[in-house]
């Protein structure tokens, strides 16, 4: 699974190539469905808004002392990996906690479990046949005494991290009753060649990749919410200008409409909003992924920019001058009426729909030099202030699970990426390039 | 890039009529533009070195063209695409030079700068760029002689904080095509 980074444009089909071949391996060598029943009954019992689960997370056996290295390799993984989801509190299980030295017939102490606070157990084994990695997964409900999910990972050695995460999705989605972040993408831009092009990186900064290699100014990159394109605009061409790249066969459509363009969006996979100026006023237009304009969505005097989509892509927010300052306002796909959701602040823009449908994320200017983070609700209400007394906090996108956003902020000098929860809470640093880095964006896109 | 900008910058610096914005915007109607390079602070570095540090320029957009061709910027306040008395001064100037040069074609670019959200700047710029040409056409001068672009804050003609800095990147820049 390790990519290289390749300046080459025609390396787009091998790399969607290779995500299928990994994610159809992984699938293929399931041989246990996951116990879905038990996982809706947990979810249901468990109370809304309760805080962390508490996990025992055991540490993986091995029963050939030479595998002991990768049990490891993937304890440190799952840890780390459903630590960044920030869902869980792990604990270690108590010494007792299995109440059997003969491993074909363990017998977990849920007593001993819950006496110190465990809600969910997971444990399992590692073991390796001629080159094949499999991970025996094993998680229980302590209270109940009952087994979430029995399920094996395969995977060649050098997908460690692959075979964690997957585990790791299953839990987390098992728990949560959602999609969880495993698999995801963040696609962002980066000057660290000197001129700004599109990257992508896993989502937790792992797996560093160069898409664009145009030596001129790439911004504003968008995944399809299936994974198949990326949206961004493109200055190869001296203007602006729409690119729409095919990312299983590199093949890419450019609008080649006069004026420019600006931030494209997604709604659903199949079409893409962006303002163009070809008829004198900017104004958002939806456009086919074959590059066709389908038809102009805005139709107001001045600067109609930034669109986000919600879910199920009957809504669109924008940012529009129309009243003066910069403001984000909301339109129905269908009748077109348009209301104004921002009237805090004086220049609000960048809006992010959430993935649940019911918030917006976007960017303050405040006077000064402070830009912050807020999220609103989409009727307008529970507006929440994410960052403050930290720079310029820019670009707000939001994780597939709708728990984390990703933005910019300069805070430390130079422009990085950083995440947060999507109260505000634990934001650090994504990942450490040269250079400065800008406009991240979140796919929904799971590889696996 | 910040450190090639910089090179850049004092280069322009260099041949340029000094780095104000002012003194770009209120020489006399009609008179040349060619003026003795003020020397300021930032001229201690060797700008000989900024022409090897040049990145390749995209198409049709010239680094090594800030401010030097016979076409002078226009300027603008802050968020704002009204053109001043100065900027309209600037622009009577402009067309009476393509009256006279009149095989020439110009392309406006319109920038910004840094504050503000960059996908905004973007747009902010097309309109500083299309309401320059606006007026030069409304001068006489044949629209299909003039394209826009907007470059927003991505090409800022000075990379430093504070208005003085700010003011130089909110223009109307002209390369001749």
């Amino acid at each position: 699974m390790m990519m290289s980074a390749h300046n080459n444009k025609s390396c787009f089909g091998m790399q969607f190539f290779r995500y299928v071949v990994a994610a159809v391996m992984i699938f293929l060598c399931f041989p246990l469905p996951l116990l879905a029943a038990e996982g809706g009954e947990y979810i249901a019992i468990r109370k809304e808004g309760s805080g962390t689960i508490i996990l025992a997370l055991n540490k993986l056996d091995a029963p050939v002392k030479e595998e002991s290295r990768l049990a490891q390799s993937l304890d440190t993984i799952i840890h780390d990996g459903l630590d960044f989801t920030g869902l869980f509190t792990m604990i270690s299980p108590p010494l007792n906690v299995k109440n059997s030295s003969n491993r074909d017939n363990v017998v977990l102490n849920f007593g001993a479990l819950d006496s110190v606070g465990a809600a969910v157990y997971a444990g399992g084994t590692v073991t390796n046949t001629s080159g094949t990695i499999s991970l025996d997964m094993e998680v229980y409900d302590t209270a109940g005494a009952k087994l979430l999910l029995k399920k094996t990972y395969h995977g060649k050695p050098q997908q460690l991290r692959t075979i964690g995460y997957a585990f790791c999705a299953d839990l987390v989605e098992l728990l949560t009753g959602k999609k969880s972040i495993f698999g995801s993408k963040i696609v962002f831009v980066s000057n660290k060649t000197g001129f700004k092009e599109i990257y992508e990186c896993d989502f937790d900064g792992r797996e560093l990749r160069q898409l664009t290699n145009s030596h001129s100014i790439s911004l504003t990159p968008a995944l399809s919410p299936d994974g198949r394109y990326l949206a961004y605009t493109d200055f190869s061409s001296g203007h602006p200008a729409l690119s729409i790249r095919n990312l299983s066969d590199g093949k890419t459509f450019a609008v080649s409409k006069s004026g420019i363009s600006i931030d494209p969006a997604w709604r659903n996979s199949s079409e893409v909003a962006t303002t163009l100026s070809f008829e004198g006023d900017q104004e958002i237009y939806l456009i086919k992924t074959n590059g066709v304009i389908s038809r102009r969505l805005t139709n107001s005097k001045g600067i109609d920019l930034s669109p986000a989509f919600s879910p199920d892509g009957n809504k669109m927010a924008f940012v529009s001058e129309r009243n003066g300052q910069p403001q984000i306002f909301i339109q129905d796909m269908l009748s077109g009426q348009v209301s104004r959701l921002t009237f805090s602040g004086r220049y609000n823009t960048q809006p992010s729909w959430s993935p649940g449908g019911d918030k917006i994320a976007y960017s303050t200017w405040e006077n000064g030099s402070e830009i912050n983070i807020f999220t609103i609700g989409v009727d307008g209400s529970g507006l929440t202030q994410l960052t403050e007394n930290s720079g310029e906090n820019e670009s707000p996108s939001w994780s597939p699970d709708g728990r984390m956003i990703v933005f910019t902020s300069n805070r430390q000098g130079l422009k990085k990426l950083y995440i947060m929860e999507s109260t505000g809470q634990k934001q650090r640093a994504l990942l450490q390039i040269d250079g400065e880095q800008m406009q991240p964006f979140w796919s929904l896109f799971r590889q696996q | 890039m910040r450190k090639k900008i910089n090179g850049i910058v004092v280069l322009a610096l260099m041949v340029t009529a000094g780095c104000s914005s002012r003194s770009a915007v209120t020489s006399t109607e009609g008179s040349d533009k060619v003026t003795s390079p003020k020397v300021s602070s930032q001229s201690t570095e060797a700008p000989s070195t900024a022409s090897q540090s040049l990145p390749a320029s995209p198409t049709g957009y010239g680094f090594d063209q800030w401010q030097t061709g016979p076409l002078g910027d226009v300027f603008f306040d802050f968020d704002s695409t009204v053109l001043a008395s100065a900027a309209q001064a600037q622009l009577k100037q402009n067309s009476a030079w393509l009256e006279n040069n009149s095989a020439a074609r110009a392309l406006i670019e319109g920038h910004c700068d840094s504050r503000g959200t960059s996908e905004y700047n973007m747009a902010l710029g097309e309109r500083r760029a299309s309401t320059a040409k606006e007026y030069l056409v409304k001068l006489g001068v044949a629209s299909s002689r003039l394209e826009t672009v907007s470059f927003g804050e991505e090409r800022p003609f000075d990379t430093g904080k504070g208005e003085n800095a700010w003011a130089k990147n909110r223009r109307a820049h002209f390369v001749i095509k």
